[in-house]
């Protein structure tokens, strides 16, 4: 008799918006080292979104504790093997990558640019942990389906990398930056990241075999295949492949992503809830 | 590290009497829930954050057609390698020097991981205090000398506490012992400490297989799998992160079409 520890929308929002955190971090710290002088935008918003997320991650961690003032317990201690203490650790010290590299996109200007992109490839290792970890704490718990997850972690990186990267691309076409080169790069390597997260959620599932039956076969199946595989997978899939030089048409895949993201966390956290 | 203490359930001694789980209640200072029902004289059907011990009654059929009474009083197994432990991200959960794993309560602050974490469903969240709670195997007690409250009471010498190589060696005893009065289900639950979760502190003398008891067979360690999930994870990073360089770059290259 195993009991499920009463994890709700505020950890499945943590789950969601960590991804996009990492990810924009991602996509912003590999567009500021291999990209152009034409992805300025695409490094902008990735820095600064990657900020805004983390600060949010940050509270909807707190207001989940039992004792929110006790926060600061996660910090009076350090275990290496422990998700959750790990990761906590890793939110503020990702934070502090994400605060730095806004400040100096926003206005370090060219001459800090070197530093700025240094500082983008430690802190990009910082940001696909916090992507990642929070399925490796899910799938090192006693729980069925979750501790039967070995992908877990690395699904939710993937998840993560494109909703990130979706996120951006949202915002790009948003600003009315749409018609630009960054928005075609983080287009393309969205779609890149979509074909390896079907990939990785069809391998995950094959792990899996019959543990897998809660997502999809149970009561969670409907959201599972319709939300995650069908909208959030597939139909920007096409999307992007079809739509090719229709800037709102990747608009609307990457808004898909977005819900799709948050399905994938919704559906695996919940299913105990 | 003192010597390790420990408590030896033998279910073949239990008469359902309760007393074990009332003392419990009135040691520790446990509130009044409301009770559930159970389908029998059970209650509640699991451990909560104010039941720490936990008297369950299993209705067994017999080849006869009767339903035969398997009674067992539950507990936290205080594991040698604990879940609850090793997931606490705070330190409050801890060993004591005598080898039984307890909560302090002035440090939890209510993530909730180490529920999800131990395999036997035992960890519960109190939503009064916002903290974990579970049995503390009488923490207070047994630094005075004292056994826990529900070993005290216990009328049949059903829960026994002492020394764990002594109830070893009286478990063992009483297994051949039960055998040989045809009892043939009978075994030990946690007693080995090469065996599961490098045995329990609370160990148990079944009647029947763990899962008629509603005990996993055999419980594994939640966290068994954390290095081998990370290095998944890393291998999916460095496939993520080609892609998007490749996706960025424009050296090479004059511009697109590389991708």
């Amino acid at each position: 008799m195993l009991r499920n520890p009463g994890w709700h929308r505020l950890i499945v929002w943590y789950f969601f918006l960590g991804g996009i955190a990492g990810g924009a971090y991602l996509t912003a710290a590999i567009a500021d080292n291999f990209g152009g002088p034409r992805d300025r935008g695409v490094i902008r918003i990735g820095y600064v979104l990657a900020l805004l997320m983390v600060m949010v991650c940050g509270i909807l961690l707190i207001l989940d504790l039992g004792v929110p003032t006790r926060f600061l317990n996660m910090l009076l201690h350090f275990k290496f093997w422990d998700p959750m203490s790990i990761g906590a650790w890793m939110l503020g010290v990702f934070g502090a990558f994400a605060f730095v590299s806004s400040a100096l996109s926003l206005w370090g200007g060219d001459a800090r640019a070197g530093l700025r992109r240094r500082i983008g490839l430690v802190g990009a290792i910082a940001g696909l942990f916090l992507a990642a970890y929070t399925g490796v704490l899910l799938s090192n718990s006693a729980l069925l389906l979750w501790s039967e997850a070995r992908l877990m972690g690395a699904l939710f990186l993937a998840s993560g990398a494109s909703t990130g990267m979706a996120a951006i691309s949202l915002l790009l076409f948003l600003s009315g930056e749409g018609a630009g080169e960054g928005f075609k790069k983080v287009k393309r390597a969205d779609r890149f990241a979509m074909i390896f997260e079907l990939a990785m959620l069809a391998l995950f599932l094959v792990l899996l075999g019959a543990a897998a039956a809660p997502l999809t076969t149970g009561r969670m199946a409907p959201l599972f295949w319709g939300g995650l595989v069908v909208l959030g997978l597939l139909i920007p899939l096409v999307l992007d492949l079809v739509g090719g030089t229709v800037k709102a048409m990747g608009a609307v895949a990457a808004a898909l992503v977005l819900v799709g993201g948050f399905i994938l966390r919704y559906v695996i956290v919940m299913t105990h809830a | 590290m003192a010597r390790t203490l420990a408590m030896f359930t033998d279910t073949s001694l239990c008469i359902g009497c309760r007393a074990c789980q009332v003392a419990c209640k009135q040691w520790n200072e446990l509130p009044m829930e409301q009770p559930e029902w159970t389908g029998s004289y059970q209650n509640h059907a699991h451990f909560t954050d104010k039941t720490y011990r936990l008297v369950r009654f299993i209705e067994k059929p017999q080849p006869n057609g009767d339903l035969a009474w398997l009674l067992m009083s539950d507990v936290c197994k205080h594991c040698a390698q604990a879940g609850c432990l090793d997931a606490c991200p705070t330190g409050a959960i801890y060993r004591t020097e005598f080898g039984t794993v307890n909560i302090n309560q002035d440090v939890c602050n209510g993530c909730r991981y180490c529920v999800s974490s131990c395999p036997f469903g035992v960890v519960a969240f109190n939503q009064d205090t916002g903290r974990a709670n579970k049995c503390t195997f009488c923490n207070d007690r047994i630094h005075n000398g004292l056994g826990p409250a529900c070993a005290k009471t216990c009328p049949t010498e059903s829960i026994q506490f002492g020394f764990r190589d002594d109830l070893v060696k009286k478990a063992t005893a009483r297994v051949a012992k039960l055998k040989e009065m045809g009892f043939k289900g009978a075994q030990l639950y946690g007693a080995d400490q090469n065996g599961f979760l490098g045995g329990l502190n609370a160990f148990f003398l079944l009647l029947d297989k763990p899962s008629t008891y509603n005990l996993p067979e055999k419980p594994l360690l939640p966290q068994r799998n954390v290095f081998a999930d990370s290095l998944l994870s890393v291998g999916s990073a460095l496939l993520v992160g080609v892609g998007a360089i490749m996706a960025f770059r424009e050296r090479g290259g004059t511009g697109d079409g590389d991708a």
